[in-house]
């Protein structure tokens, strides 16, 4: 049997690896994909302890995430449309319409 | 004994009706896609989101969740994931009153709008959202709600999808809101390991039992980001940078919703996690530090920051929204104020000063969302001597402006003296309150400075030689004038506010 501790480090590397993503690249879509490492930690960690502590609250939390990471991107989706009719481009650092 | 009682569930009525008015605005434009009929979206969204209000009210002055004899503080069973208590209802009255004000004034922004119902349902679905998270009571329900408020949001800020600016906007709060909603669940996962449960009361339990002790690595973090999240809601610091893109590119009114009803709603589930779920002094036994001092550095360096780069803007619409950063650093003071036994007068100041917020800043966006209906320009300059052509307008909005600067008569002085004896209070058992005490009063005077700055455009500066007829949209009109003639009331009517925000606020700490 795998110790919940390994599975603790599985995600925090996970979670890692998308925070890296998230403040190193530019193209919005990858952007995407980072967040969704980062929420995918979270469901990591979720499960895993909801087996060490033996109820089923975490478990059923994960389904609820995934259906909200799946709400998220659509409307992050619809946005990046938006961006690329208007700005021909999906890199994040283009639109500096607004400096302060 | 009522001869007839109301279903348990029906305590949530404000947040129930505003759901059943979200979903009758979808109905229509399923009826008639691409509807204009701008009277009956946006009358049947202020007619929903004014019922909404007279039910928290009527619930108010019903007693609903006030403390029973039994011991339950609210008419919800905890284990539903929802708990109506007087703080739940106070802020589901501010929601639903920023709510019905911005509707009343996007019914002349939207003009020529072509997605009426679209925007109609999305600021309902998030006030929905908002009113949820009120009244949430399990991590669980605190970030359904949250996402339920956040997404409409995103969609809303990018709605002029022909205009780049809204859409950067969009783009930023989108990007940052994605962000931070997975730093907070991660926070939620990392509590749900060192405690094994997600409703606040079970978790408290476990960490005051001490069974949560060779935890104390994971809980801390889980905490530190829990904060991350909450941060975002209300634009304080550290996830502040997304707010003044977001409200400088979106349409005004929403601006206006996000910066009022979005951070109030923020800041409900900051006072119900932190005071609930992590009981101060038995927190500090686990992870080695109290939360206290981690709101005490961000209020100090919120309301700072917000106020210094507010002093330096020339658009008008930006200065306010690093005002509503500020802001959000006094309200942070009602968390950093806490103490083991007690503290309820400070949050309930805090609370008091969102309510208050609501209707002056609420107000001053939509005096923006005038400017932007005239067409008559972004800057300071472009304000110059609007006071001849617009006197009411340009009254409300002086009024609005000396109320979040906290100049005596209006009610935004009276939350921030609250405010600030309550810090002082808190400063017996803690410190550093005298610090977070100074600040707000430097802060505030520092403040005045650039809200004065606009009245003198308004007031004193000669208009422009050449300007157009200003129009007089009764929407937006009626909704400032409502939001200028609260702010003056609510100093005749402060004595209940008061009882209403330290009641509510004893209902959590005490």
């Amino acid at each position: 049997m795998i110790g919940v501790e390994y599975y603790v480090l599985l995600s925090m590397a996970v979670f890692s690896i998308g925070l890296v993503g998230v403040l190193t690249r530019r193209n919005a879509l990858t952007f995407l994909m980072s967040v969704e490492l980062m929420l995918n930690a979270a469901n990591i960690n979720l499960i895993a302890f909801a087996f060490y502590h033996g109820n089923l609250t975490g478990q059923v939390f994960a389904l609820f995430t995934m259906a909200l990471a799946a709400a998220e991107v659509a409307v992050g989706l619809g946005i990046i449309l938006v961006l690329y009719r208007n700005f021909r481009d999906i890199d994040v650092t283009v639109p500096t319409t607004m400096r302060w | 004994m009522a001869i007839y009682e109301l279903p348990q569930w029906a305590a949530l009525g404000p947040a129930l009706l505003l759901a059943a008015t979200a979903l009758m605005l979808f109905l229509f434009d399923s009826i008639s896609p691409r509807s204009t009929n701008r009277s009956l979206l946006a009358g049947t969204a202020a007619a929903g989101s004014l019922a909404s209000l007279a039910v928290a009210v009527w619930f108010t002055a019903a007693g609903v969740g006030t403390p029973t004899a039994e011991g339950g503080r609210g008419v919800i069973d905890p284990t539903h994931g929802f708990v109506v208590d007087q703080l739940a209802l106070y802020f589901m009255i501010v929601v639903a009153i920023v709510t019905a004000l911005i509707v009343v004034a996007s019914y002349d922004y939207l003009v020529d709008h072509a997605y009426q119902a679209e925007y109609y349902s999305l600021v309902i679905l998030a006030a929905t959202g908002m009113s949820l998270m009120a009244a949430a009571d399990s991590l669980v329900t605190i970030f359904i709600a949250l996402e339920l408020a956040s997404l409409p949001s995103y969609a809303l800020v990018a709605i002029l999808k022909d205009n780049r600016g809204s859409v950067e906007a969009g783009l930023k709060y989108f990007l940052i809101g994605a962000l931070s909603s997975a730093i907070f669940v991660y926070g939620i996962s990392l509590v749900y390991g060192a405690t094994g449960h997600l409703e606040l009361s079970a978790i408290a339990e476990v960490i005051t039992d001490g069974e949560a002790d060779p935890y104390g690595g994971l809980l801390g973090l889980g905490l530190l980001m829990l904060i991350g999240g909450v941060a975002f809601k209300t634009a304080s610091v550290p996830f502040h940078f997304w707010a003044p893109e977001a409200y400088e590119g979106a349409p005004a009114p929403i601006s206006a919703f996000l910066s009022s009803a979005s951070k109030a709603a923020g800041f409900v589930i900051a006072f119900r996690i932190f005071t609930e779920a992590f009981p101060l002094g038995e927190i500090g036994a686990v992870i080695g530090f109290d939360w206290t001092v981690a709101f005490i550095v961000l209020a100090i360096v919120t309301m700072t920051l917000g106020n210094f780069a507010a002093a330096t803007q020339d658009n008008v619409k930006r200065m306010l929204a690093y005002s509503s950063i500020g802001h959000a650093g006094y309200a942070l003071i009602g968390l950093a104020g806490l103490t083991v036994d007690g503290g309820e007068l400070v949050m309930g100041a805090a609370m008091m000063h969102l309510l208050v917020y609501g209707f002056m800043n609420t107000g001053a966006f939509l005096f923006v969302a005038l400017a932007e209906h005239w067409g008559v320009g972004r800057t300071f300059e472009d304000y110059n001597g609007l006071s001849a052509q617009a006197p009411v307008a340009c009254a409300a909005m002086a009024v609005f402006l000396f109320s979040l600067a906290g100049i005596p008569p209006f009610g935004g002085f009276f939350s921030k003296y609250f405010l600030f004896v309550g810090a002082i209070e808190a400063a017996a058992a803690n410190m550093a309150m005298l610090v977070v005490a100074a600040a707000l009063v430097v802060n505030s005077a520092l403040s005045l400075y650039y809200y004065s700055r606009l009245v003198k455009a308004l007031w004193i500066e000669e208009p422009p030689a050449t300007r157009d007829r200003l129009a007089q949209p009764t929407g937006i009109y009626a909704a400032i004038v409502v939001a200028a003639v609260m702010t003056i009331v609510i100093l005749p009517g402060f004595g209940p506010v008061v009882d209403a925000a330290i009641g509510a606020a004893e209902a959590v700490v005490g």
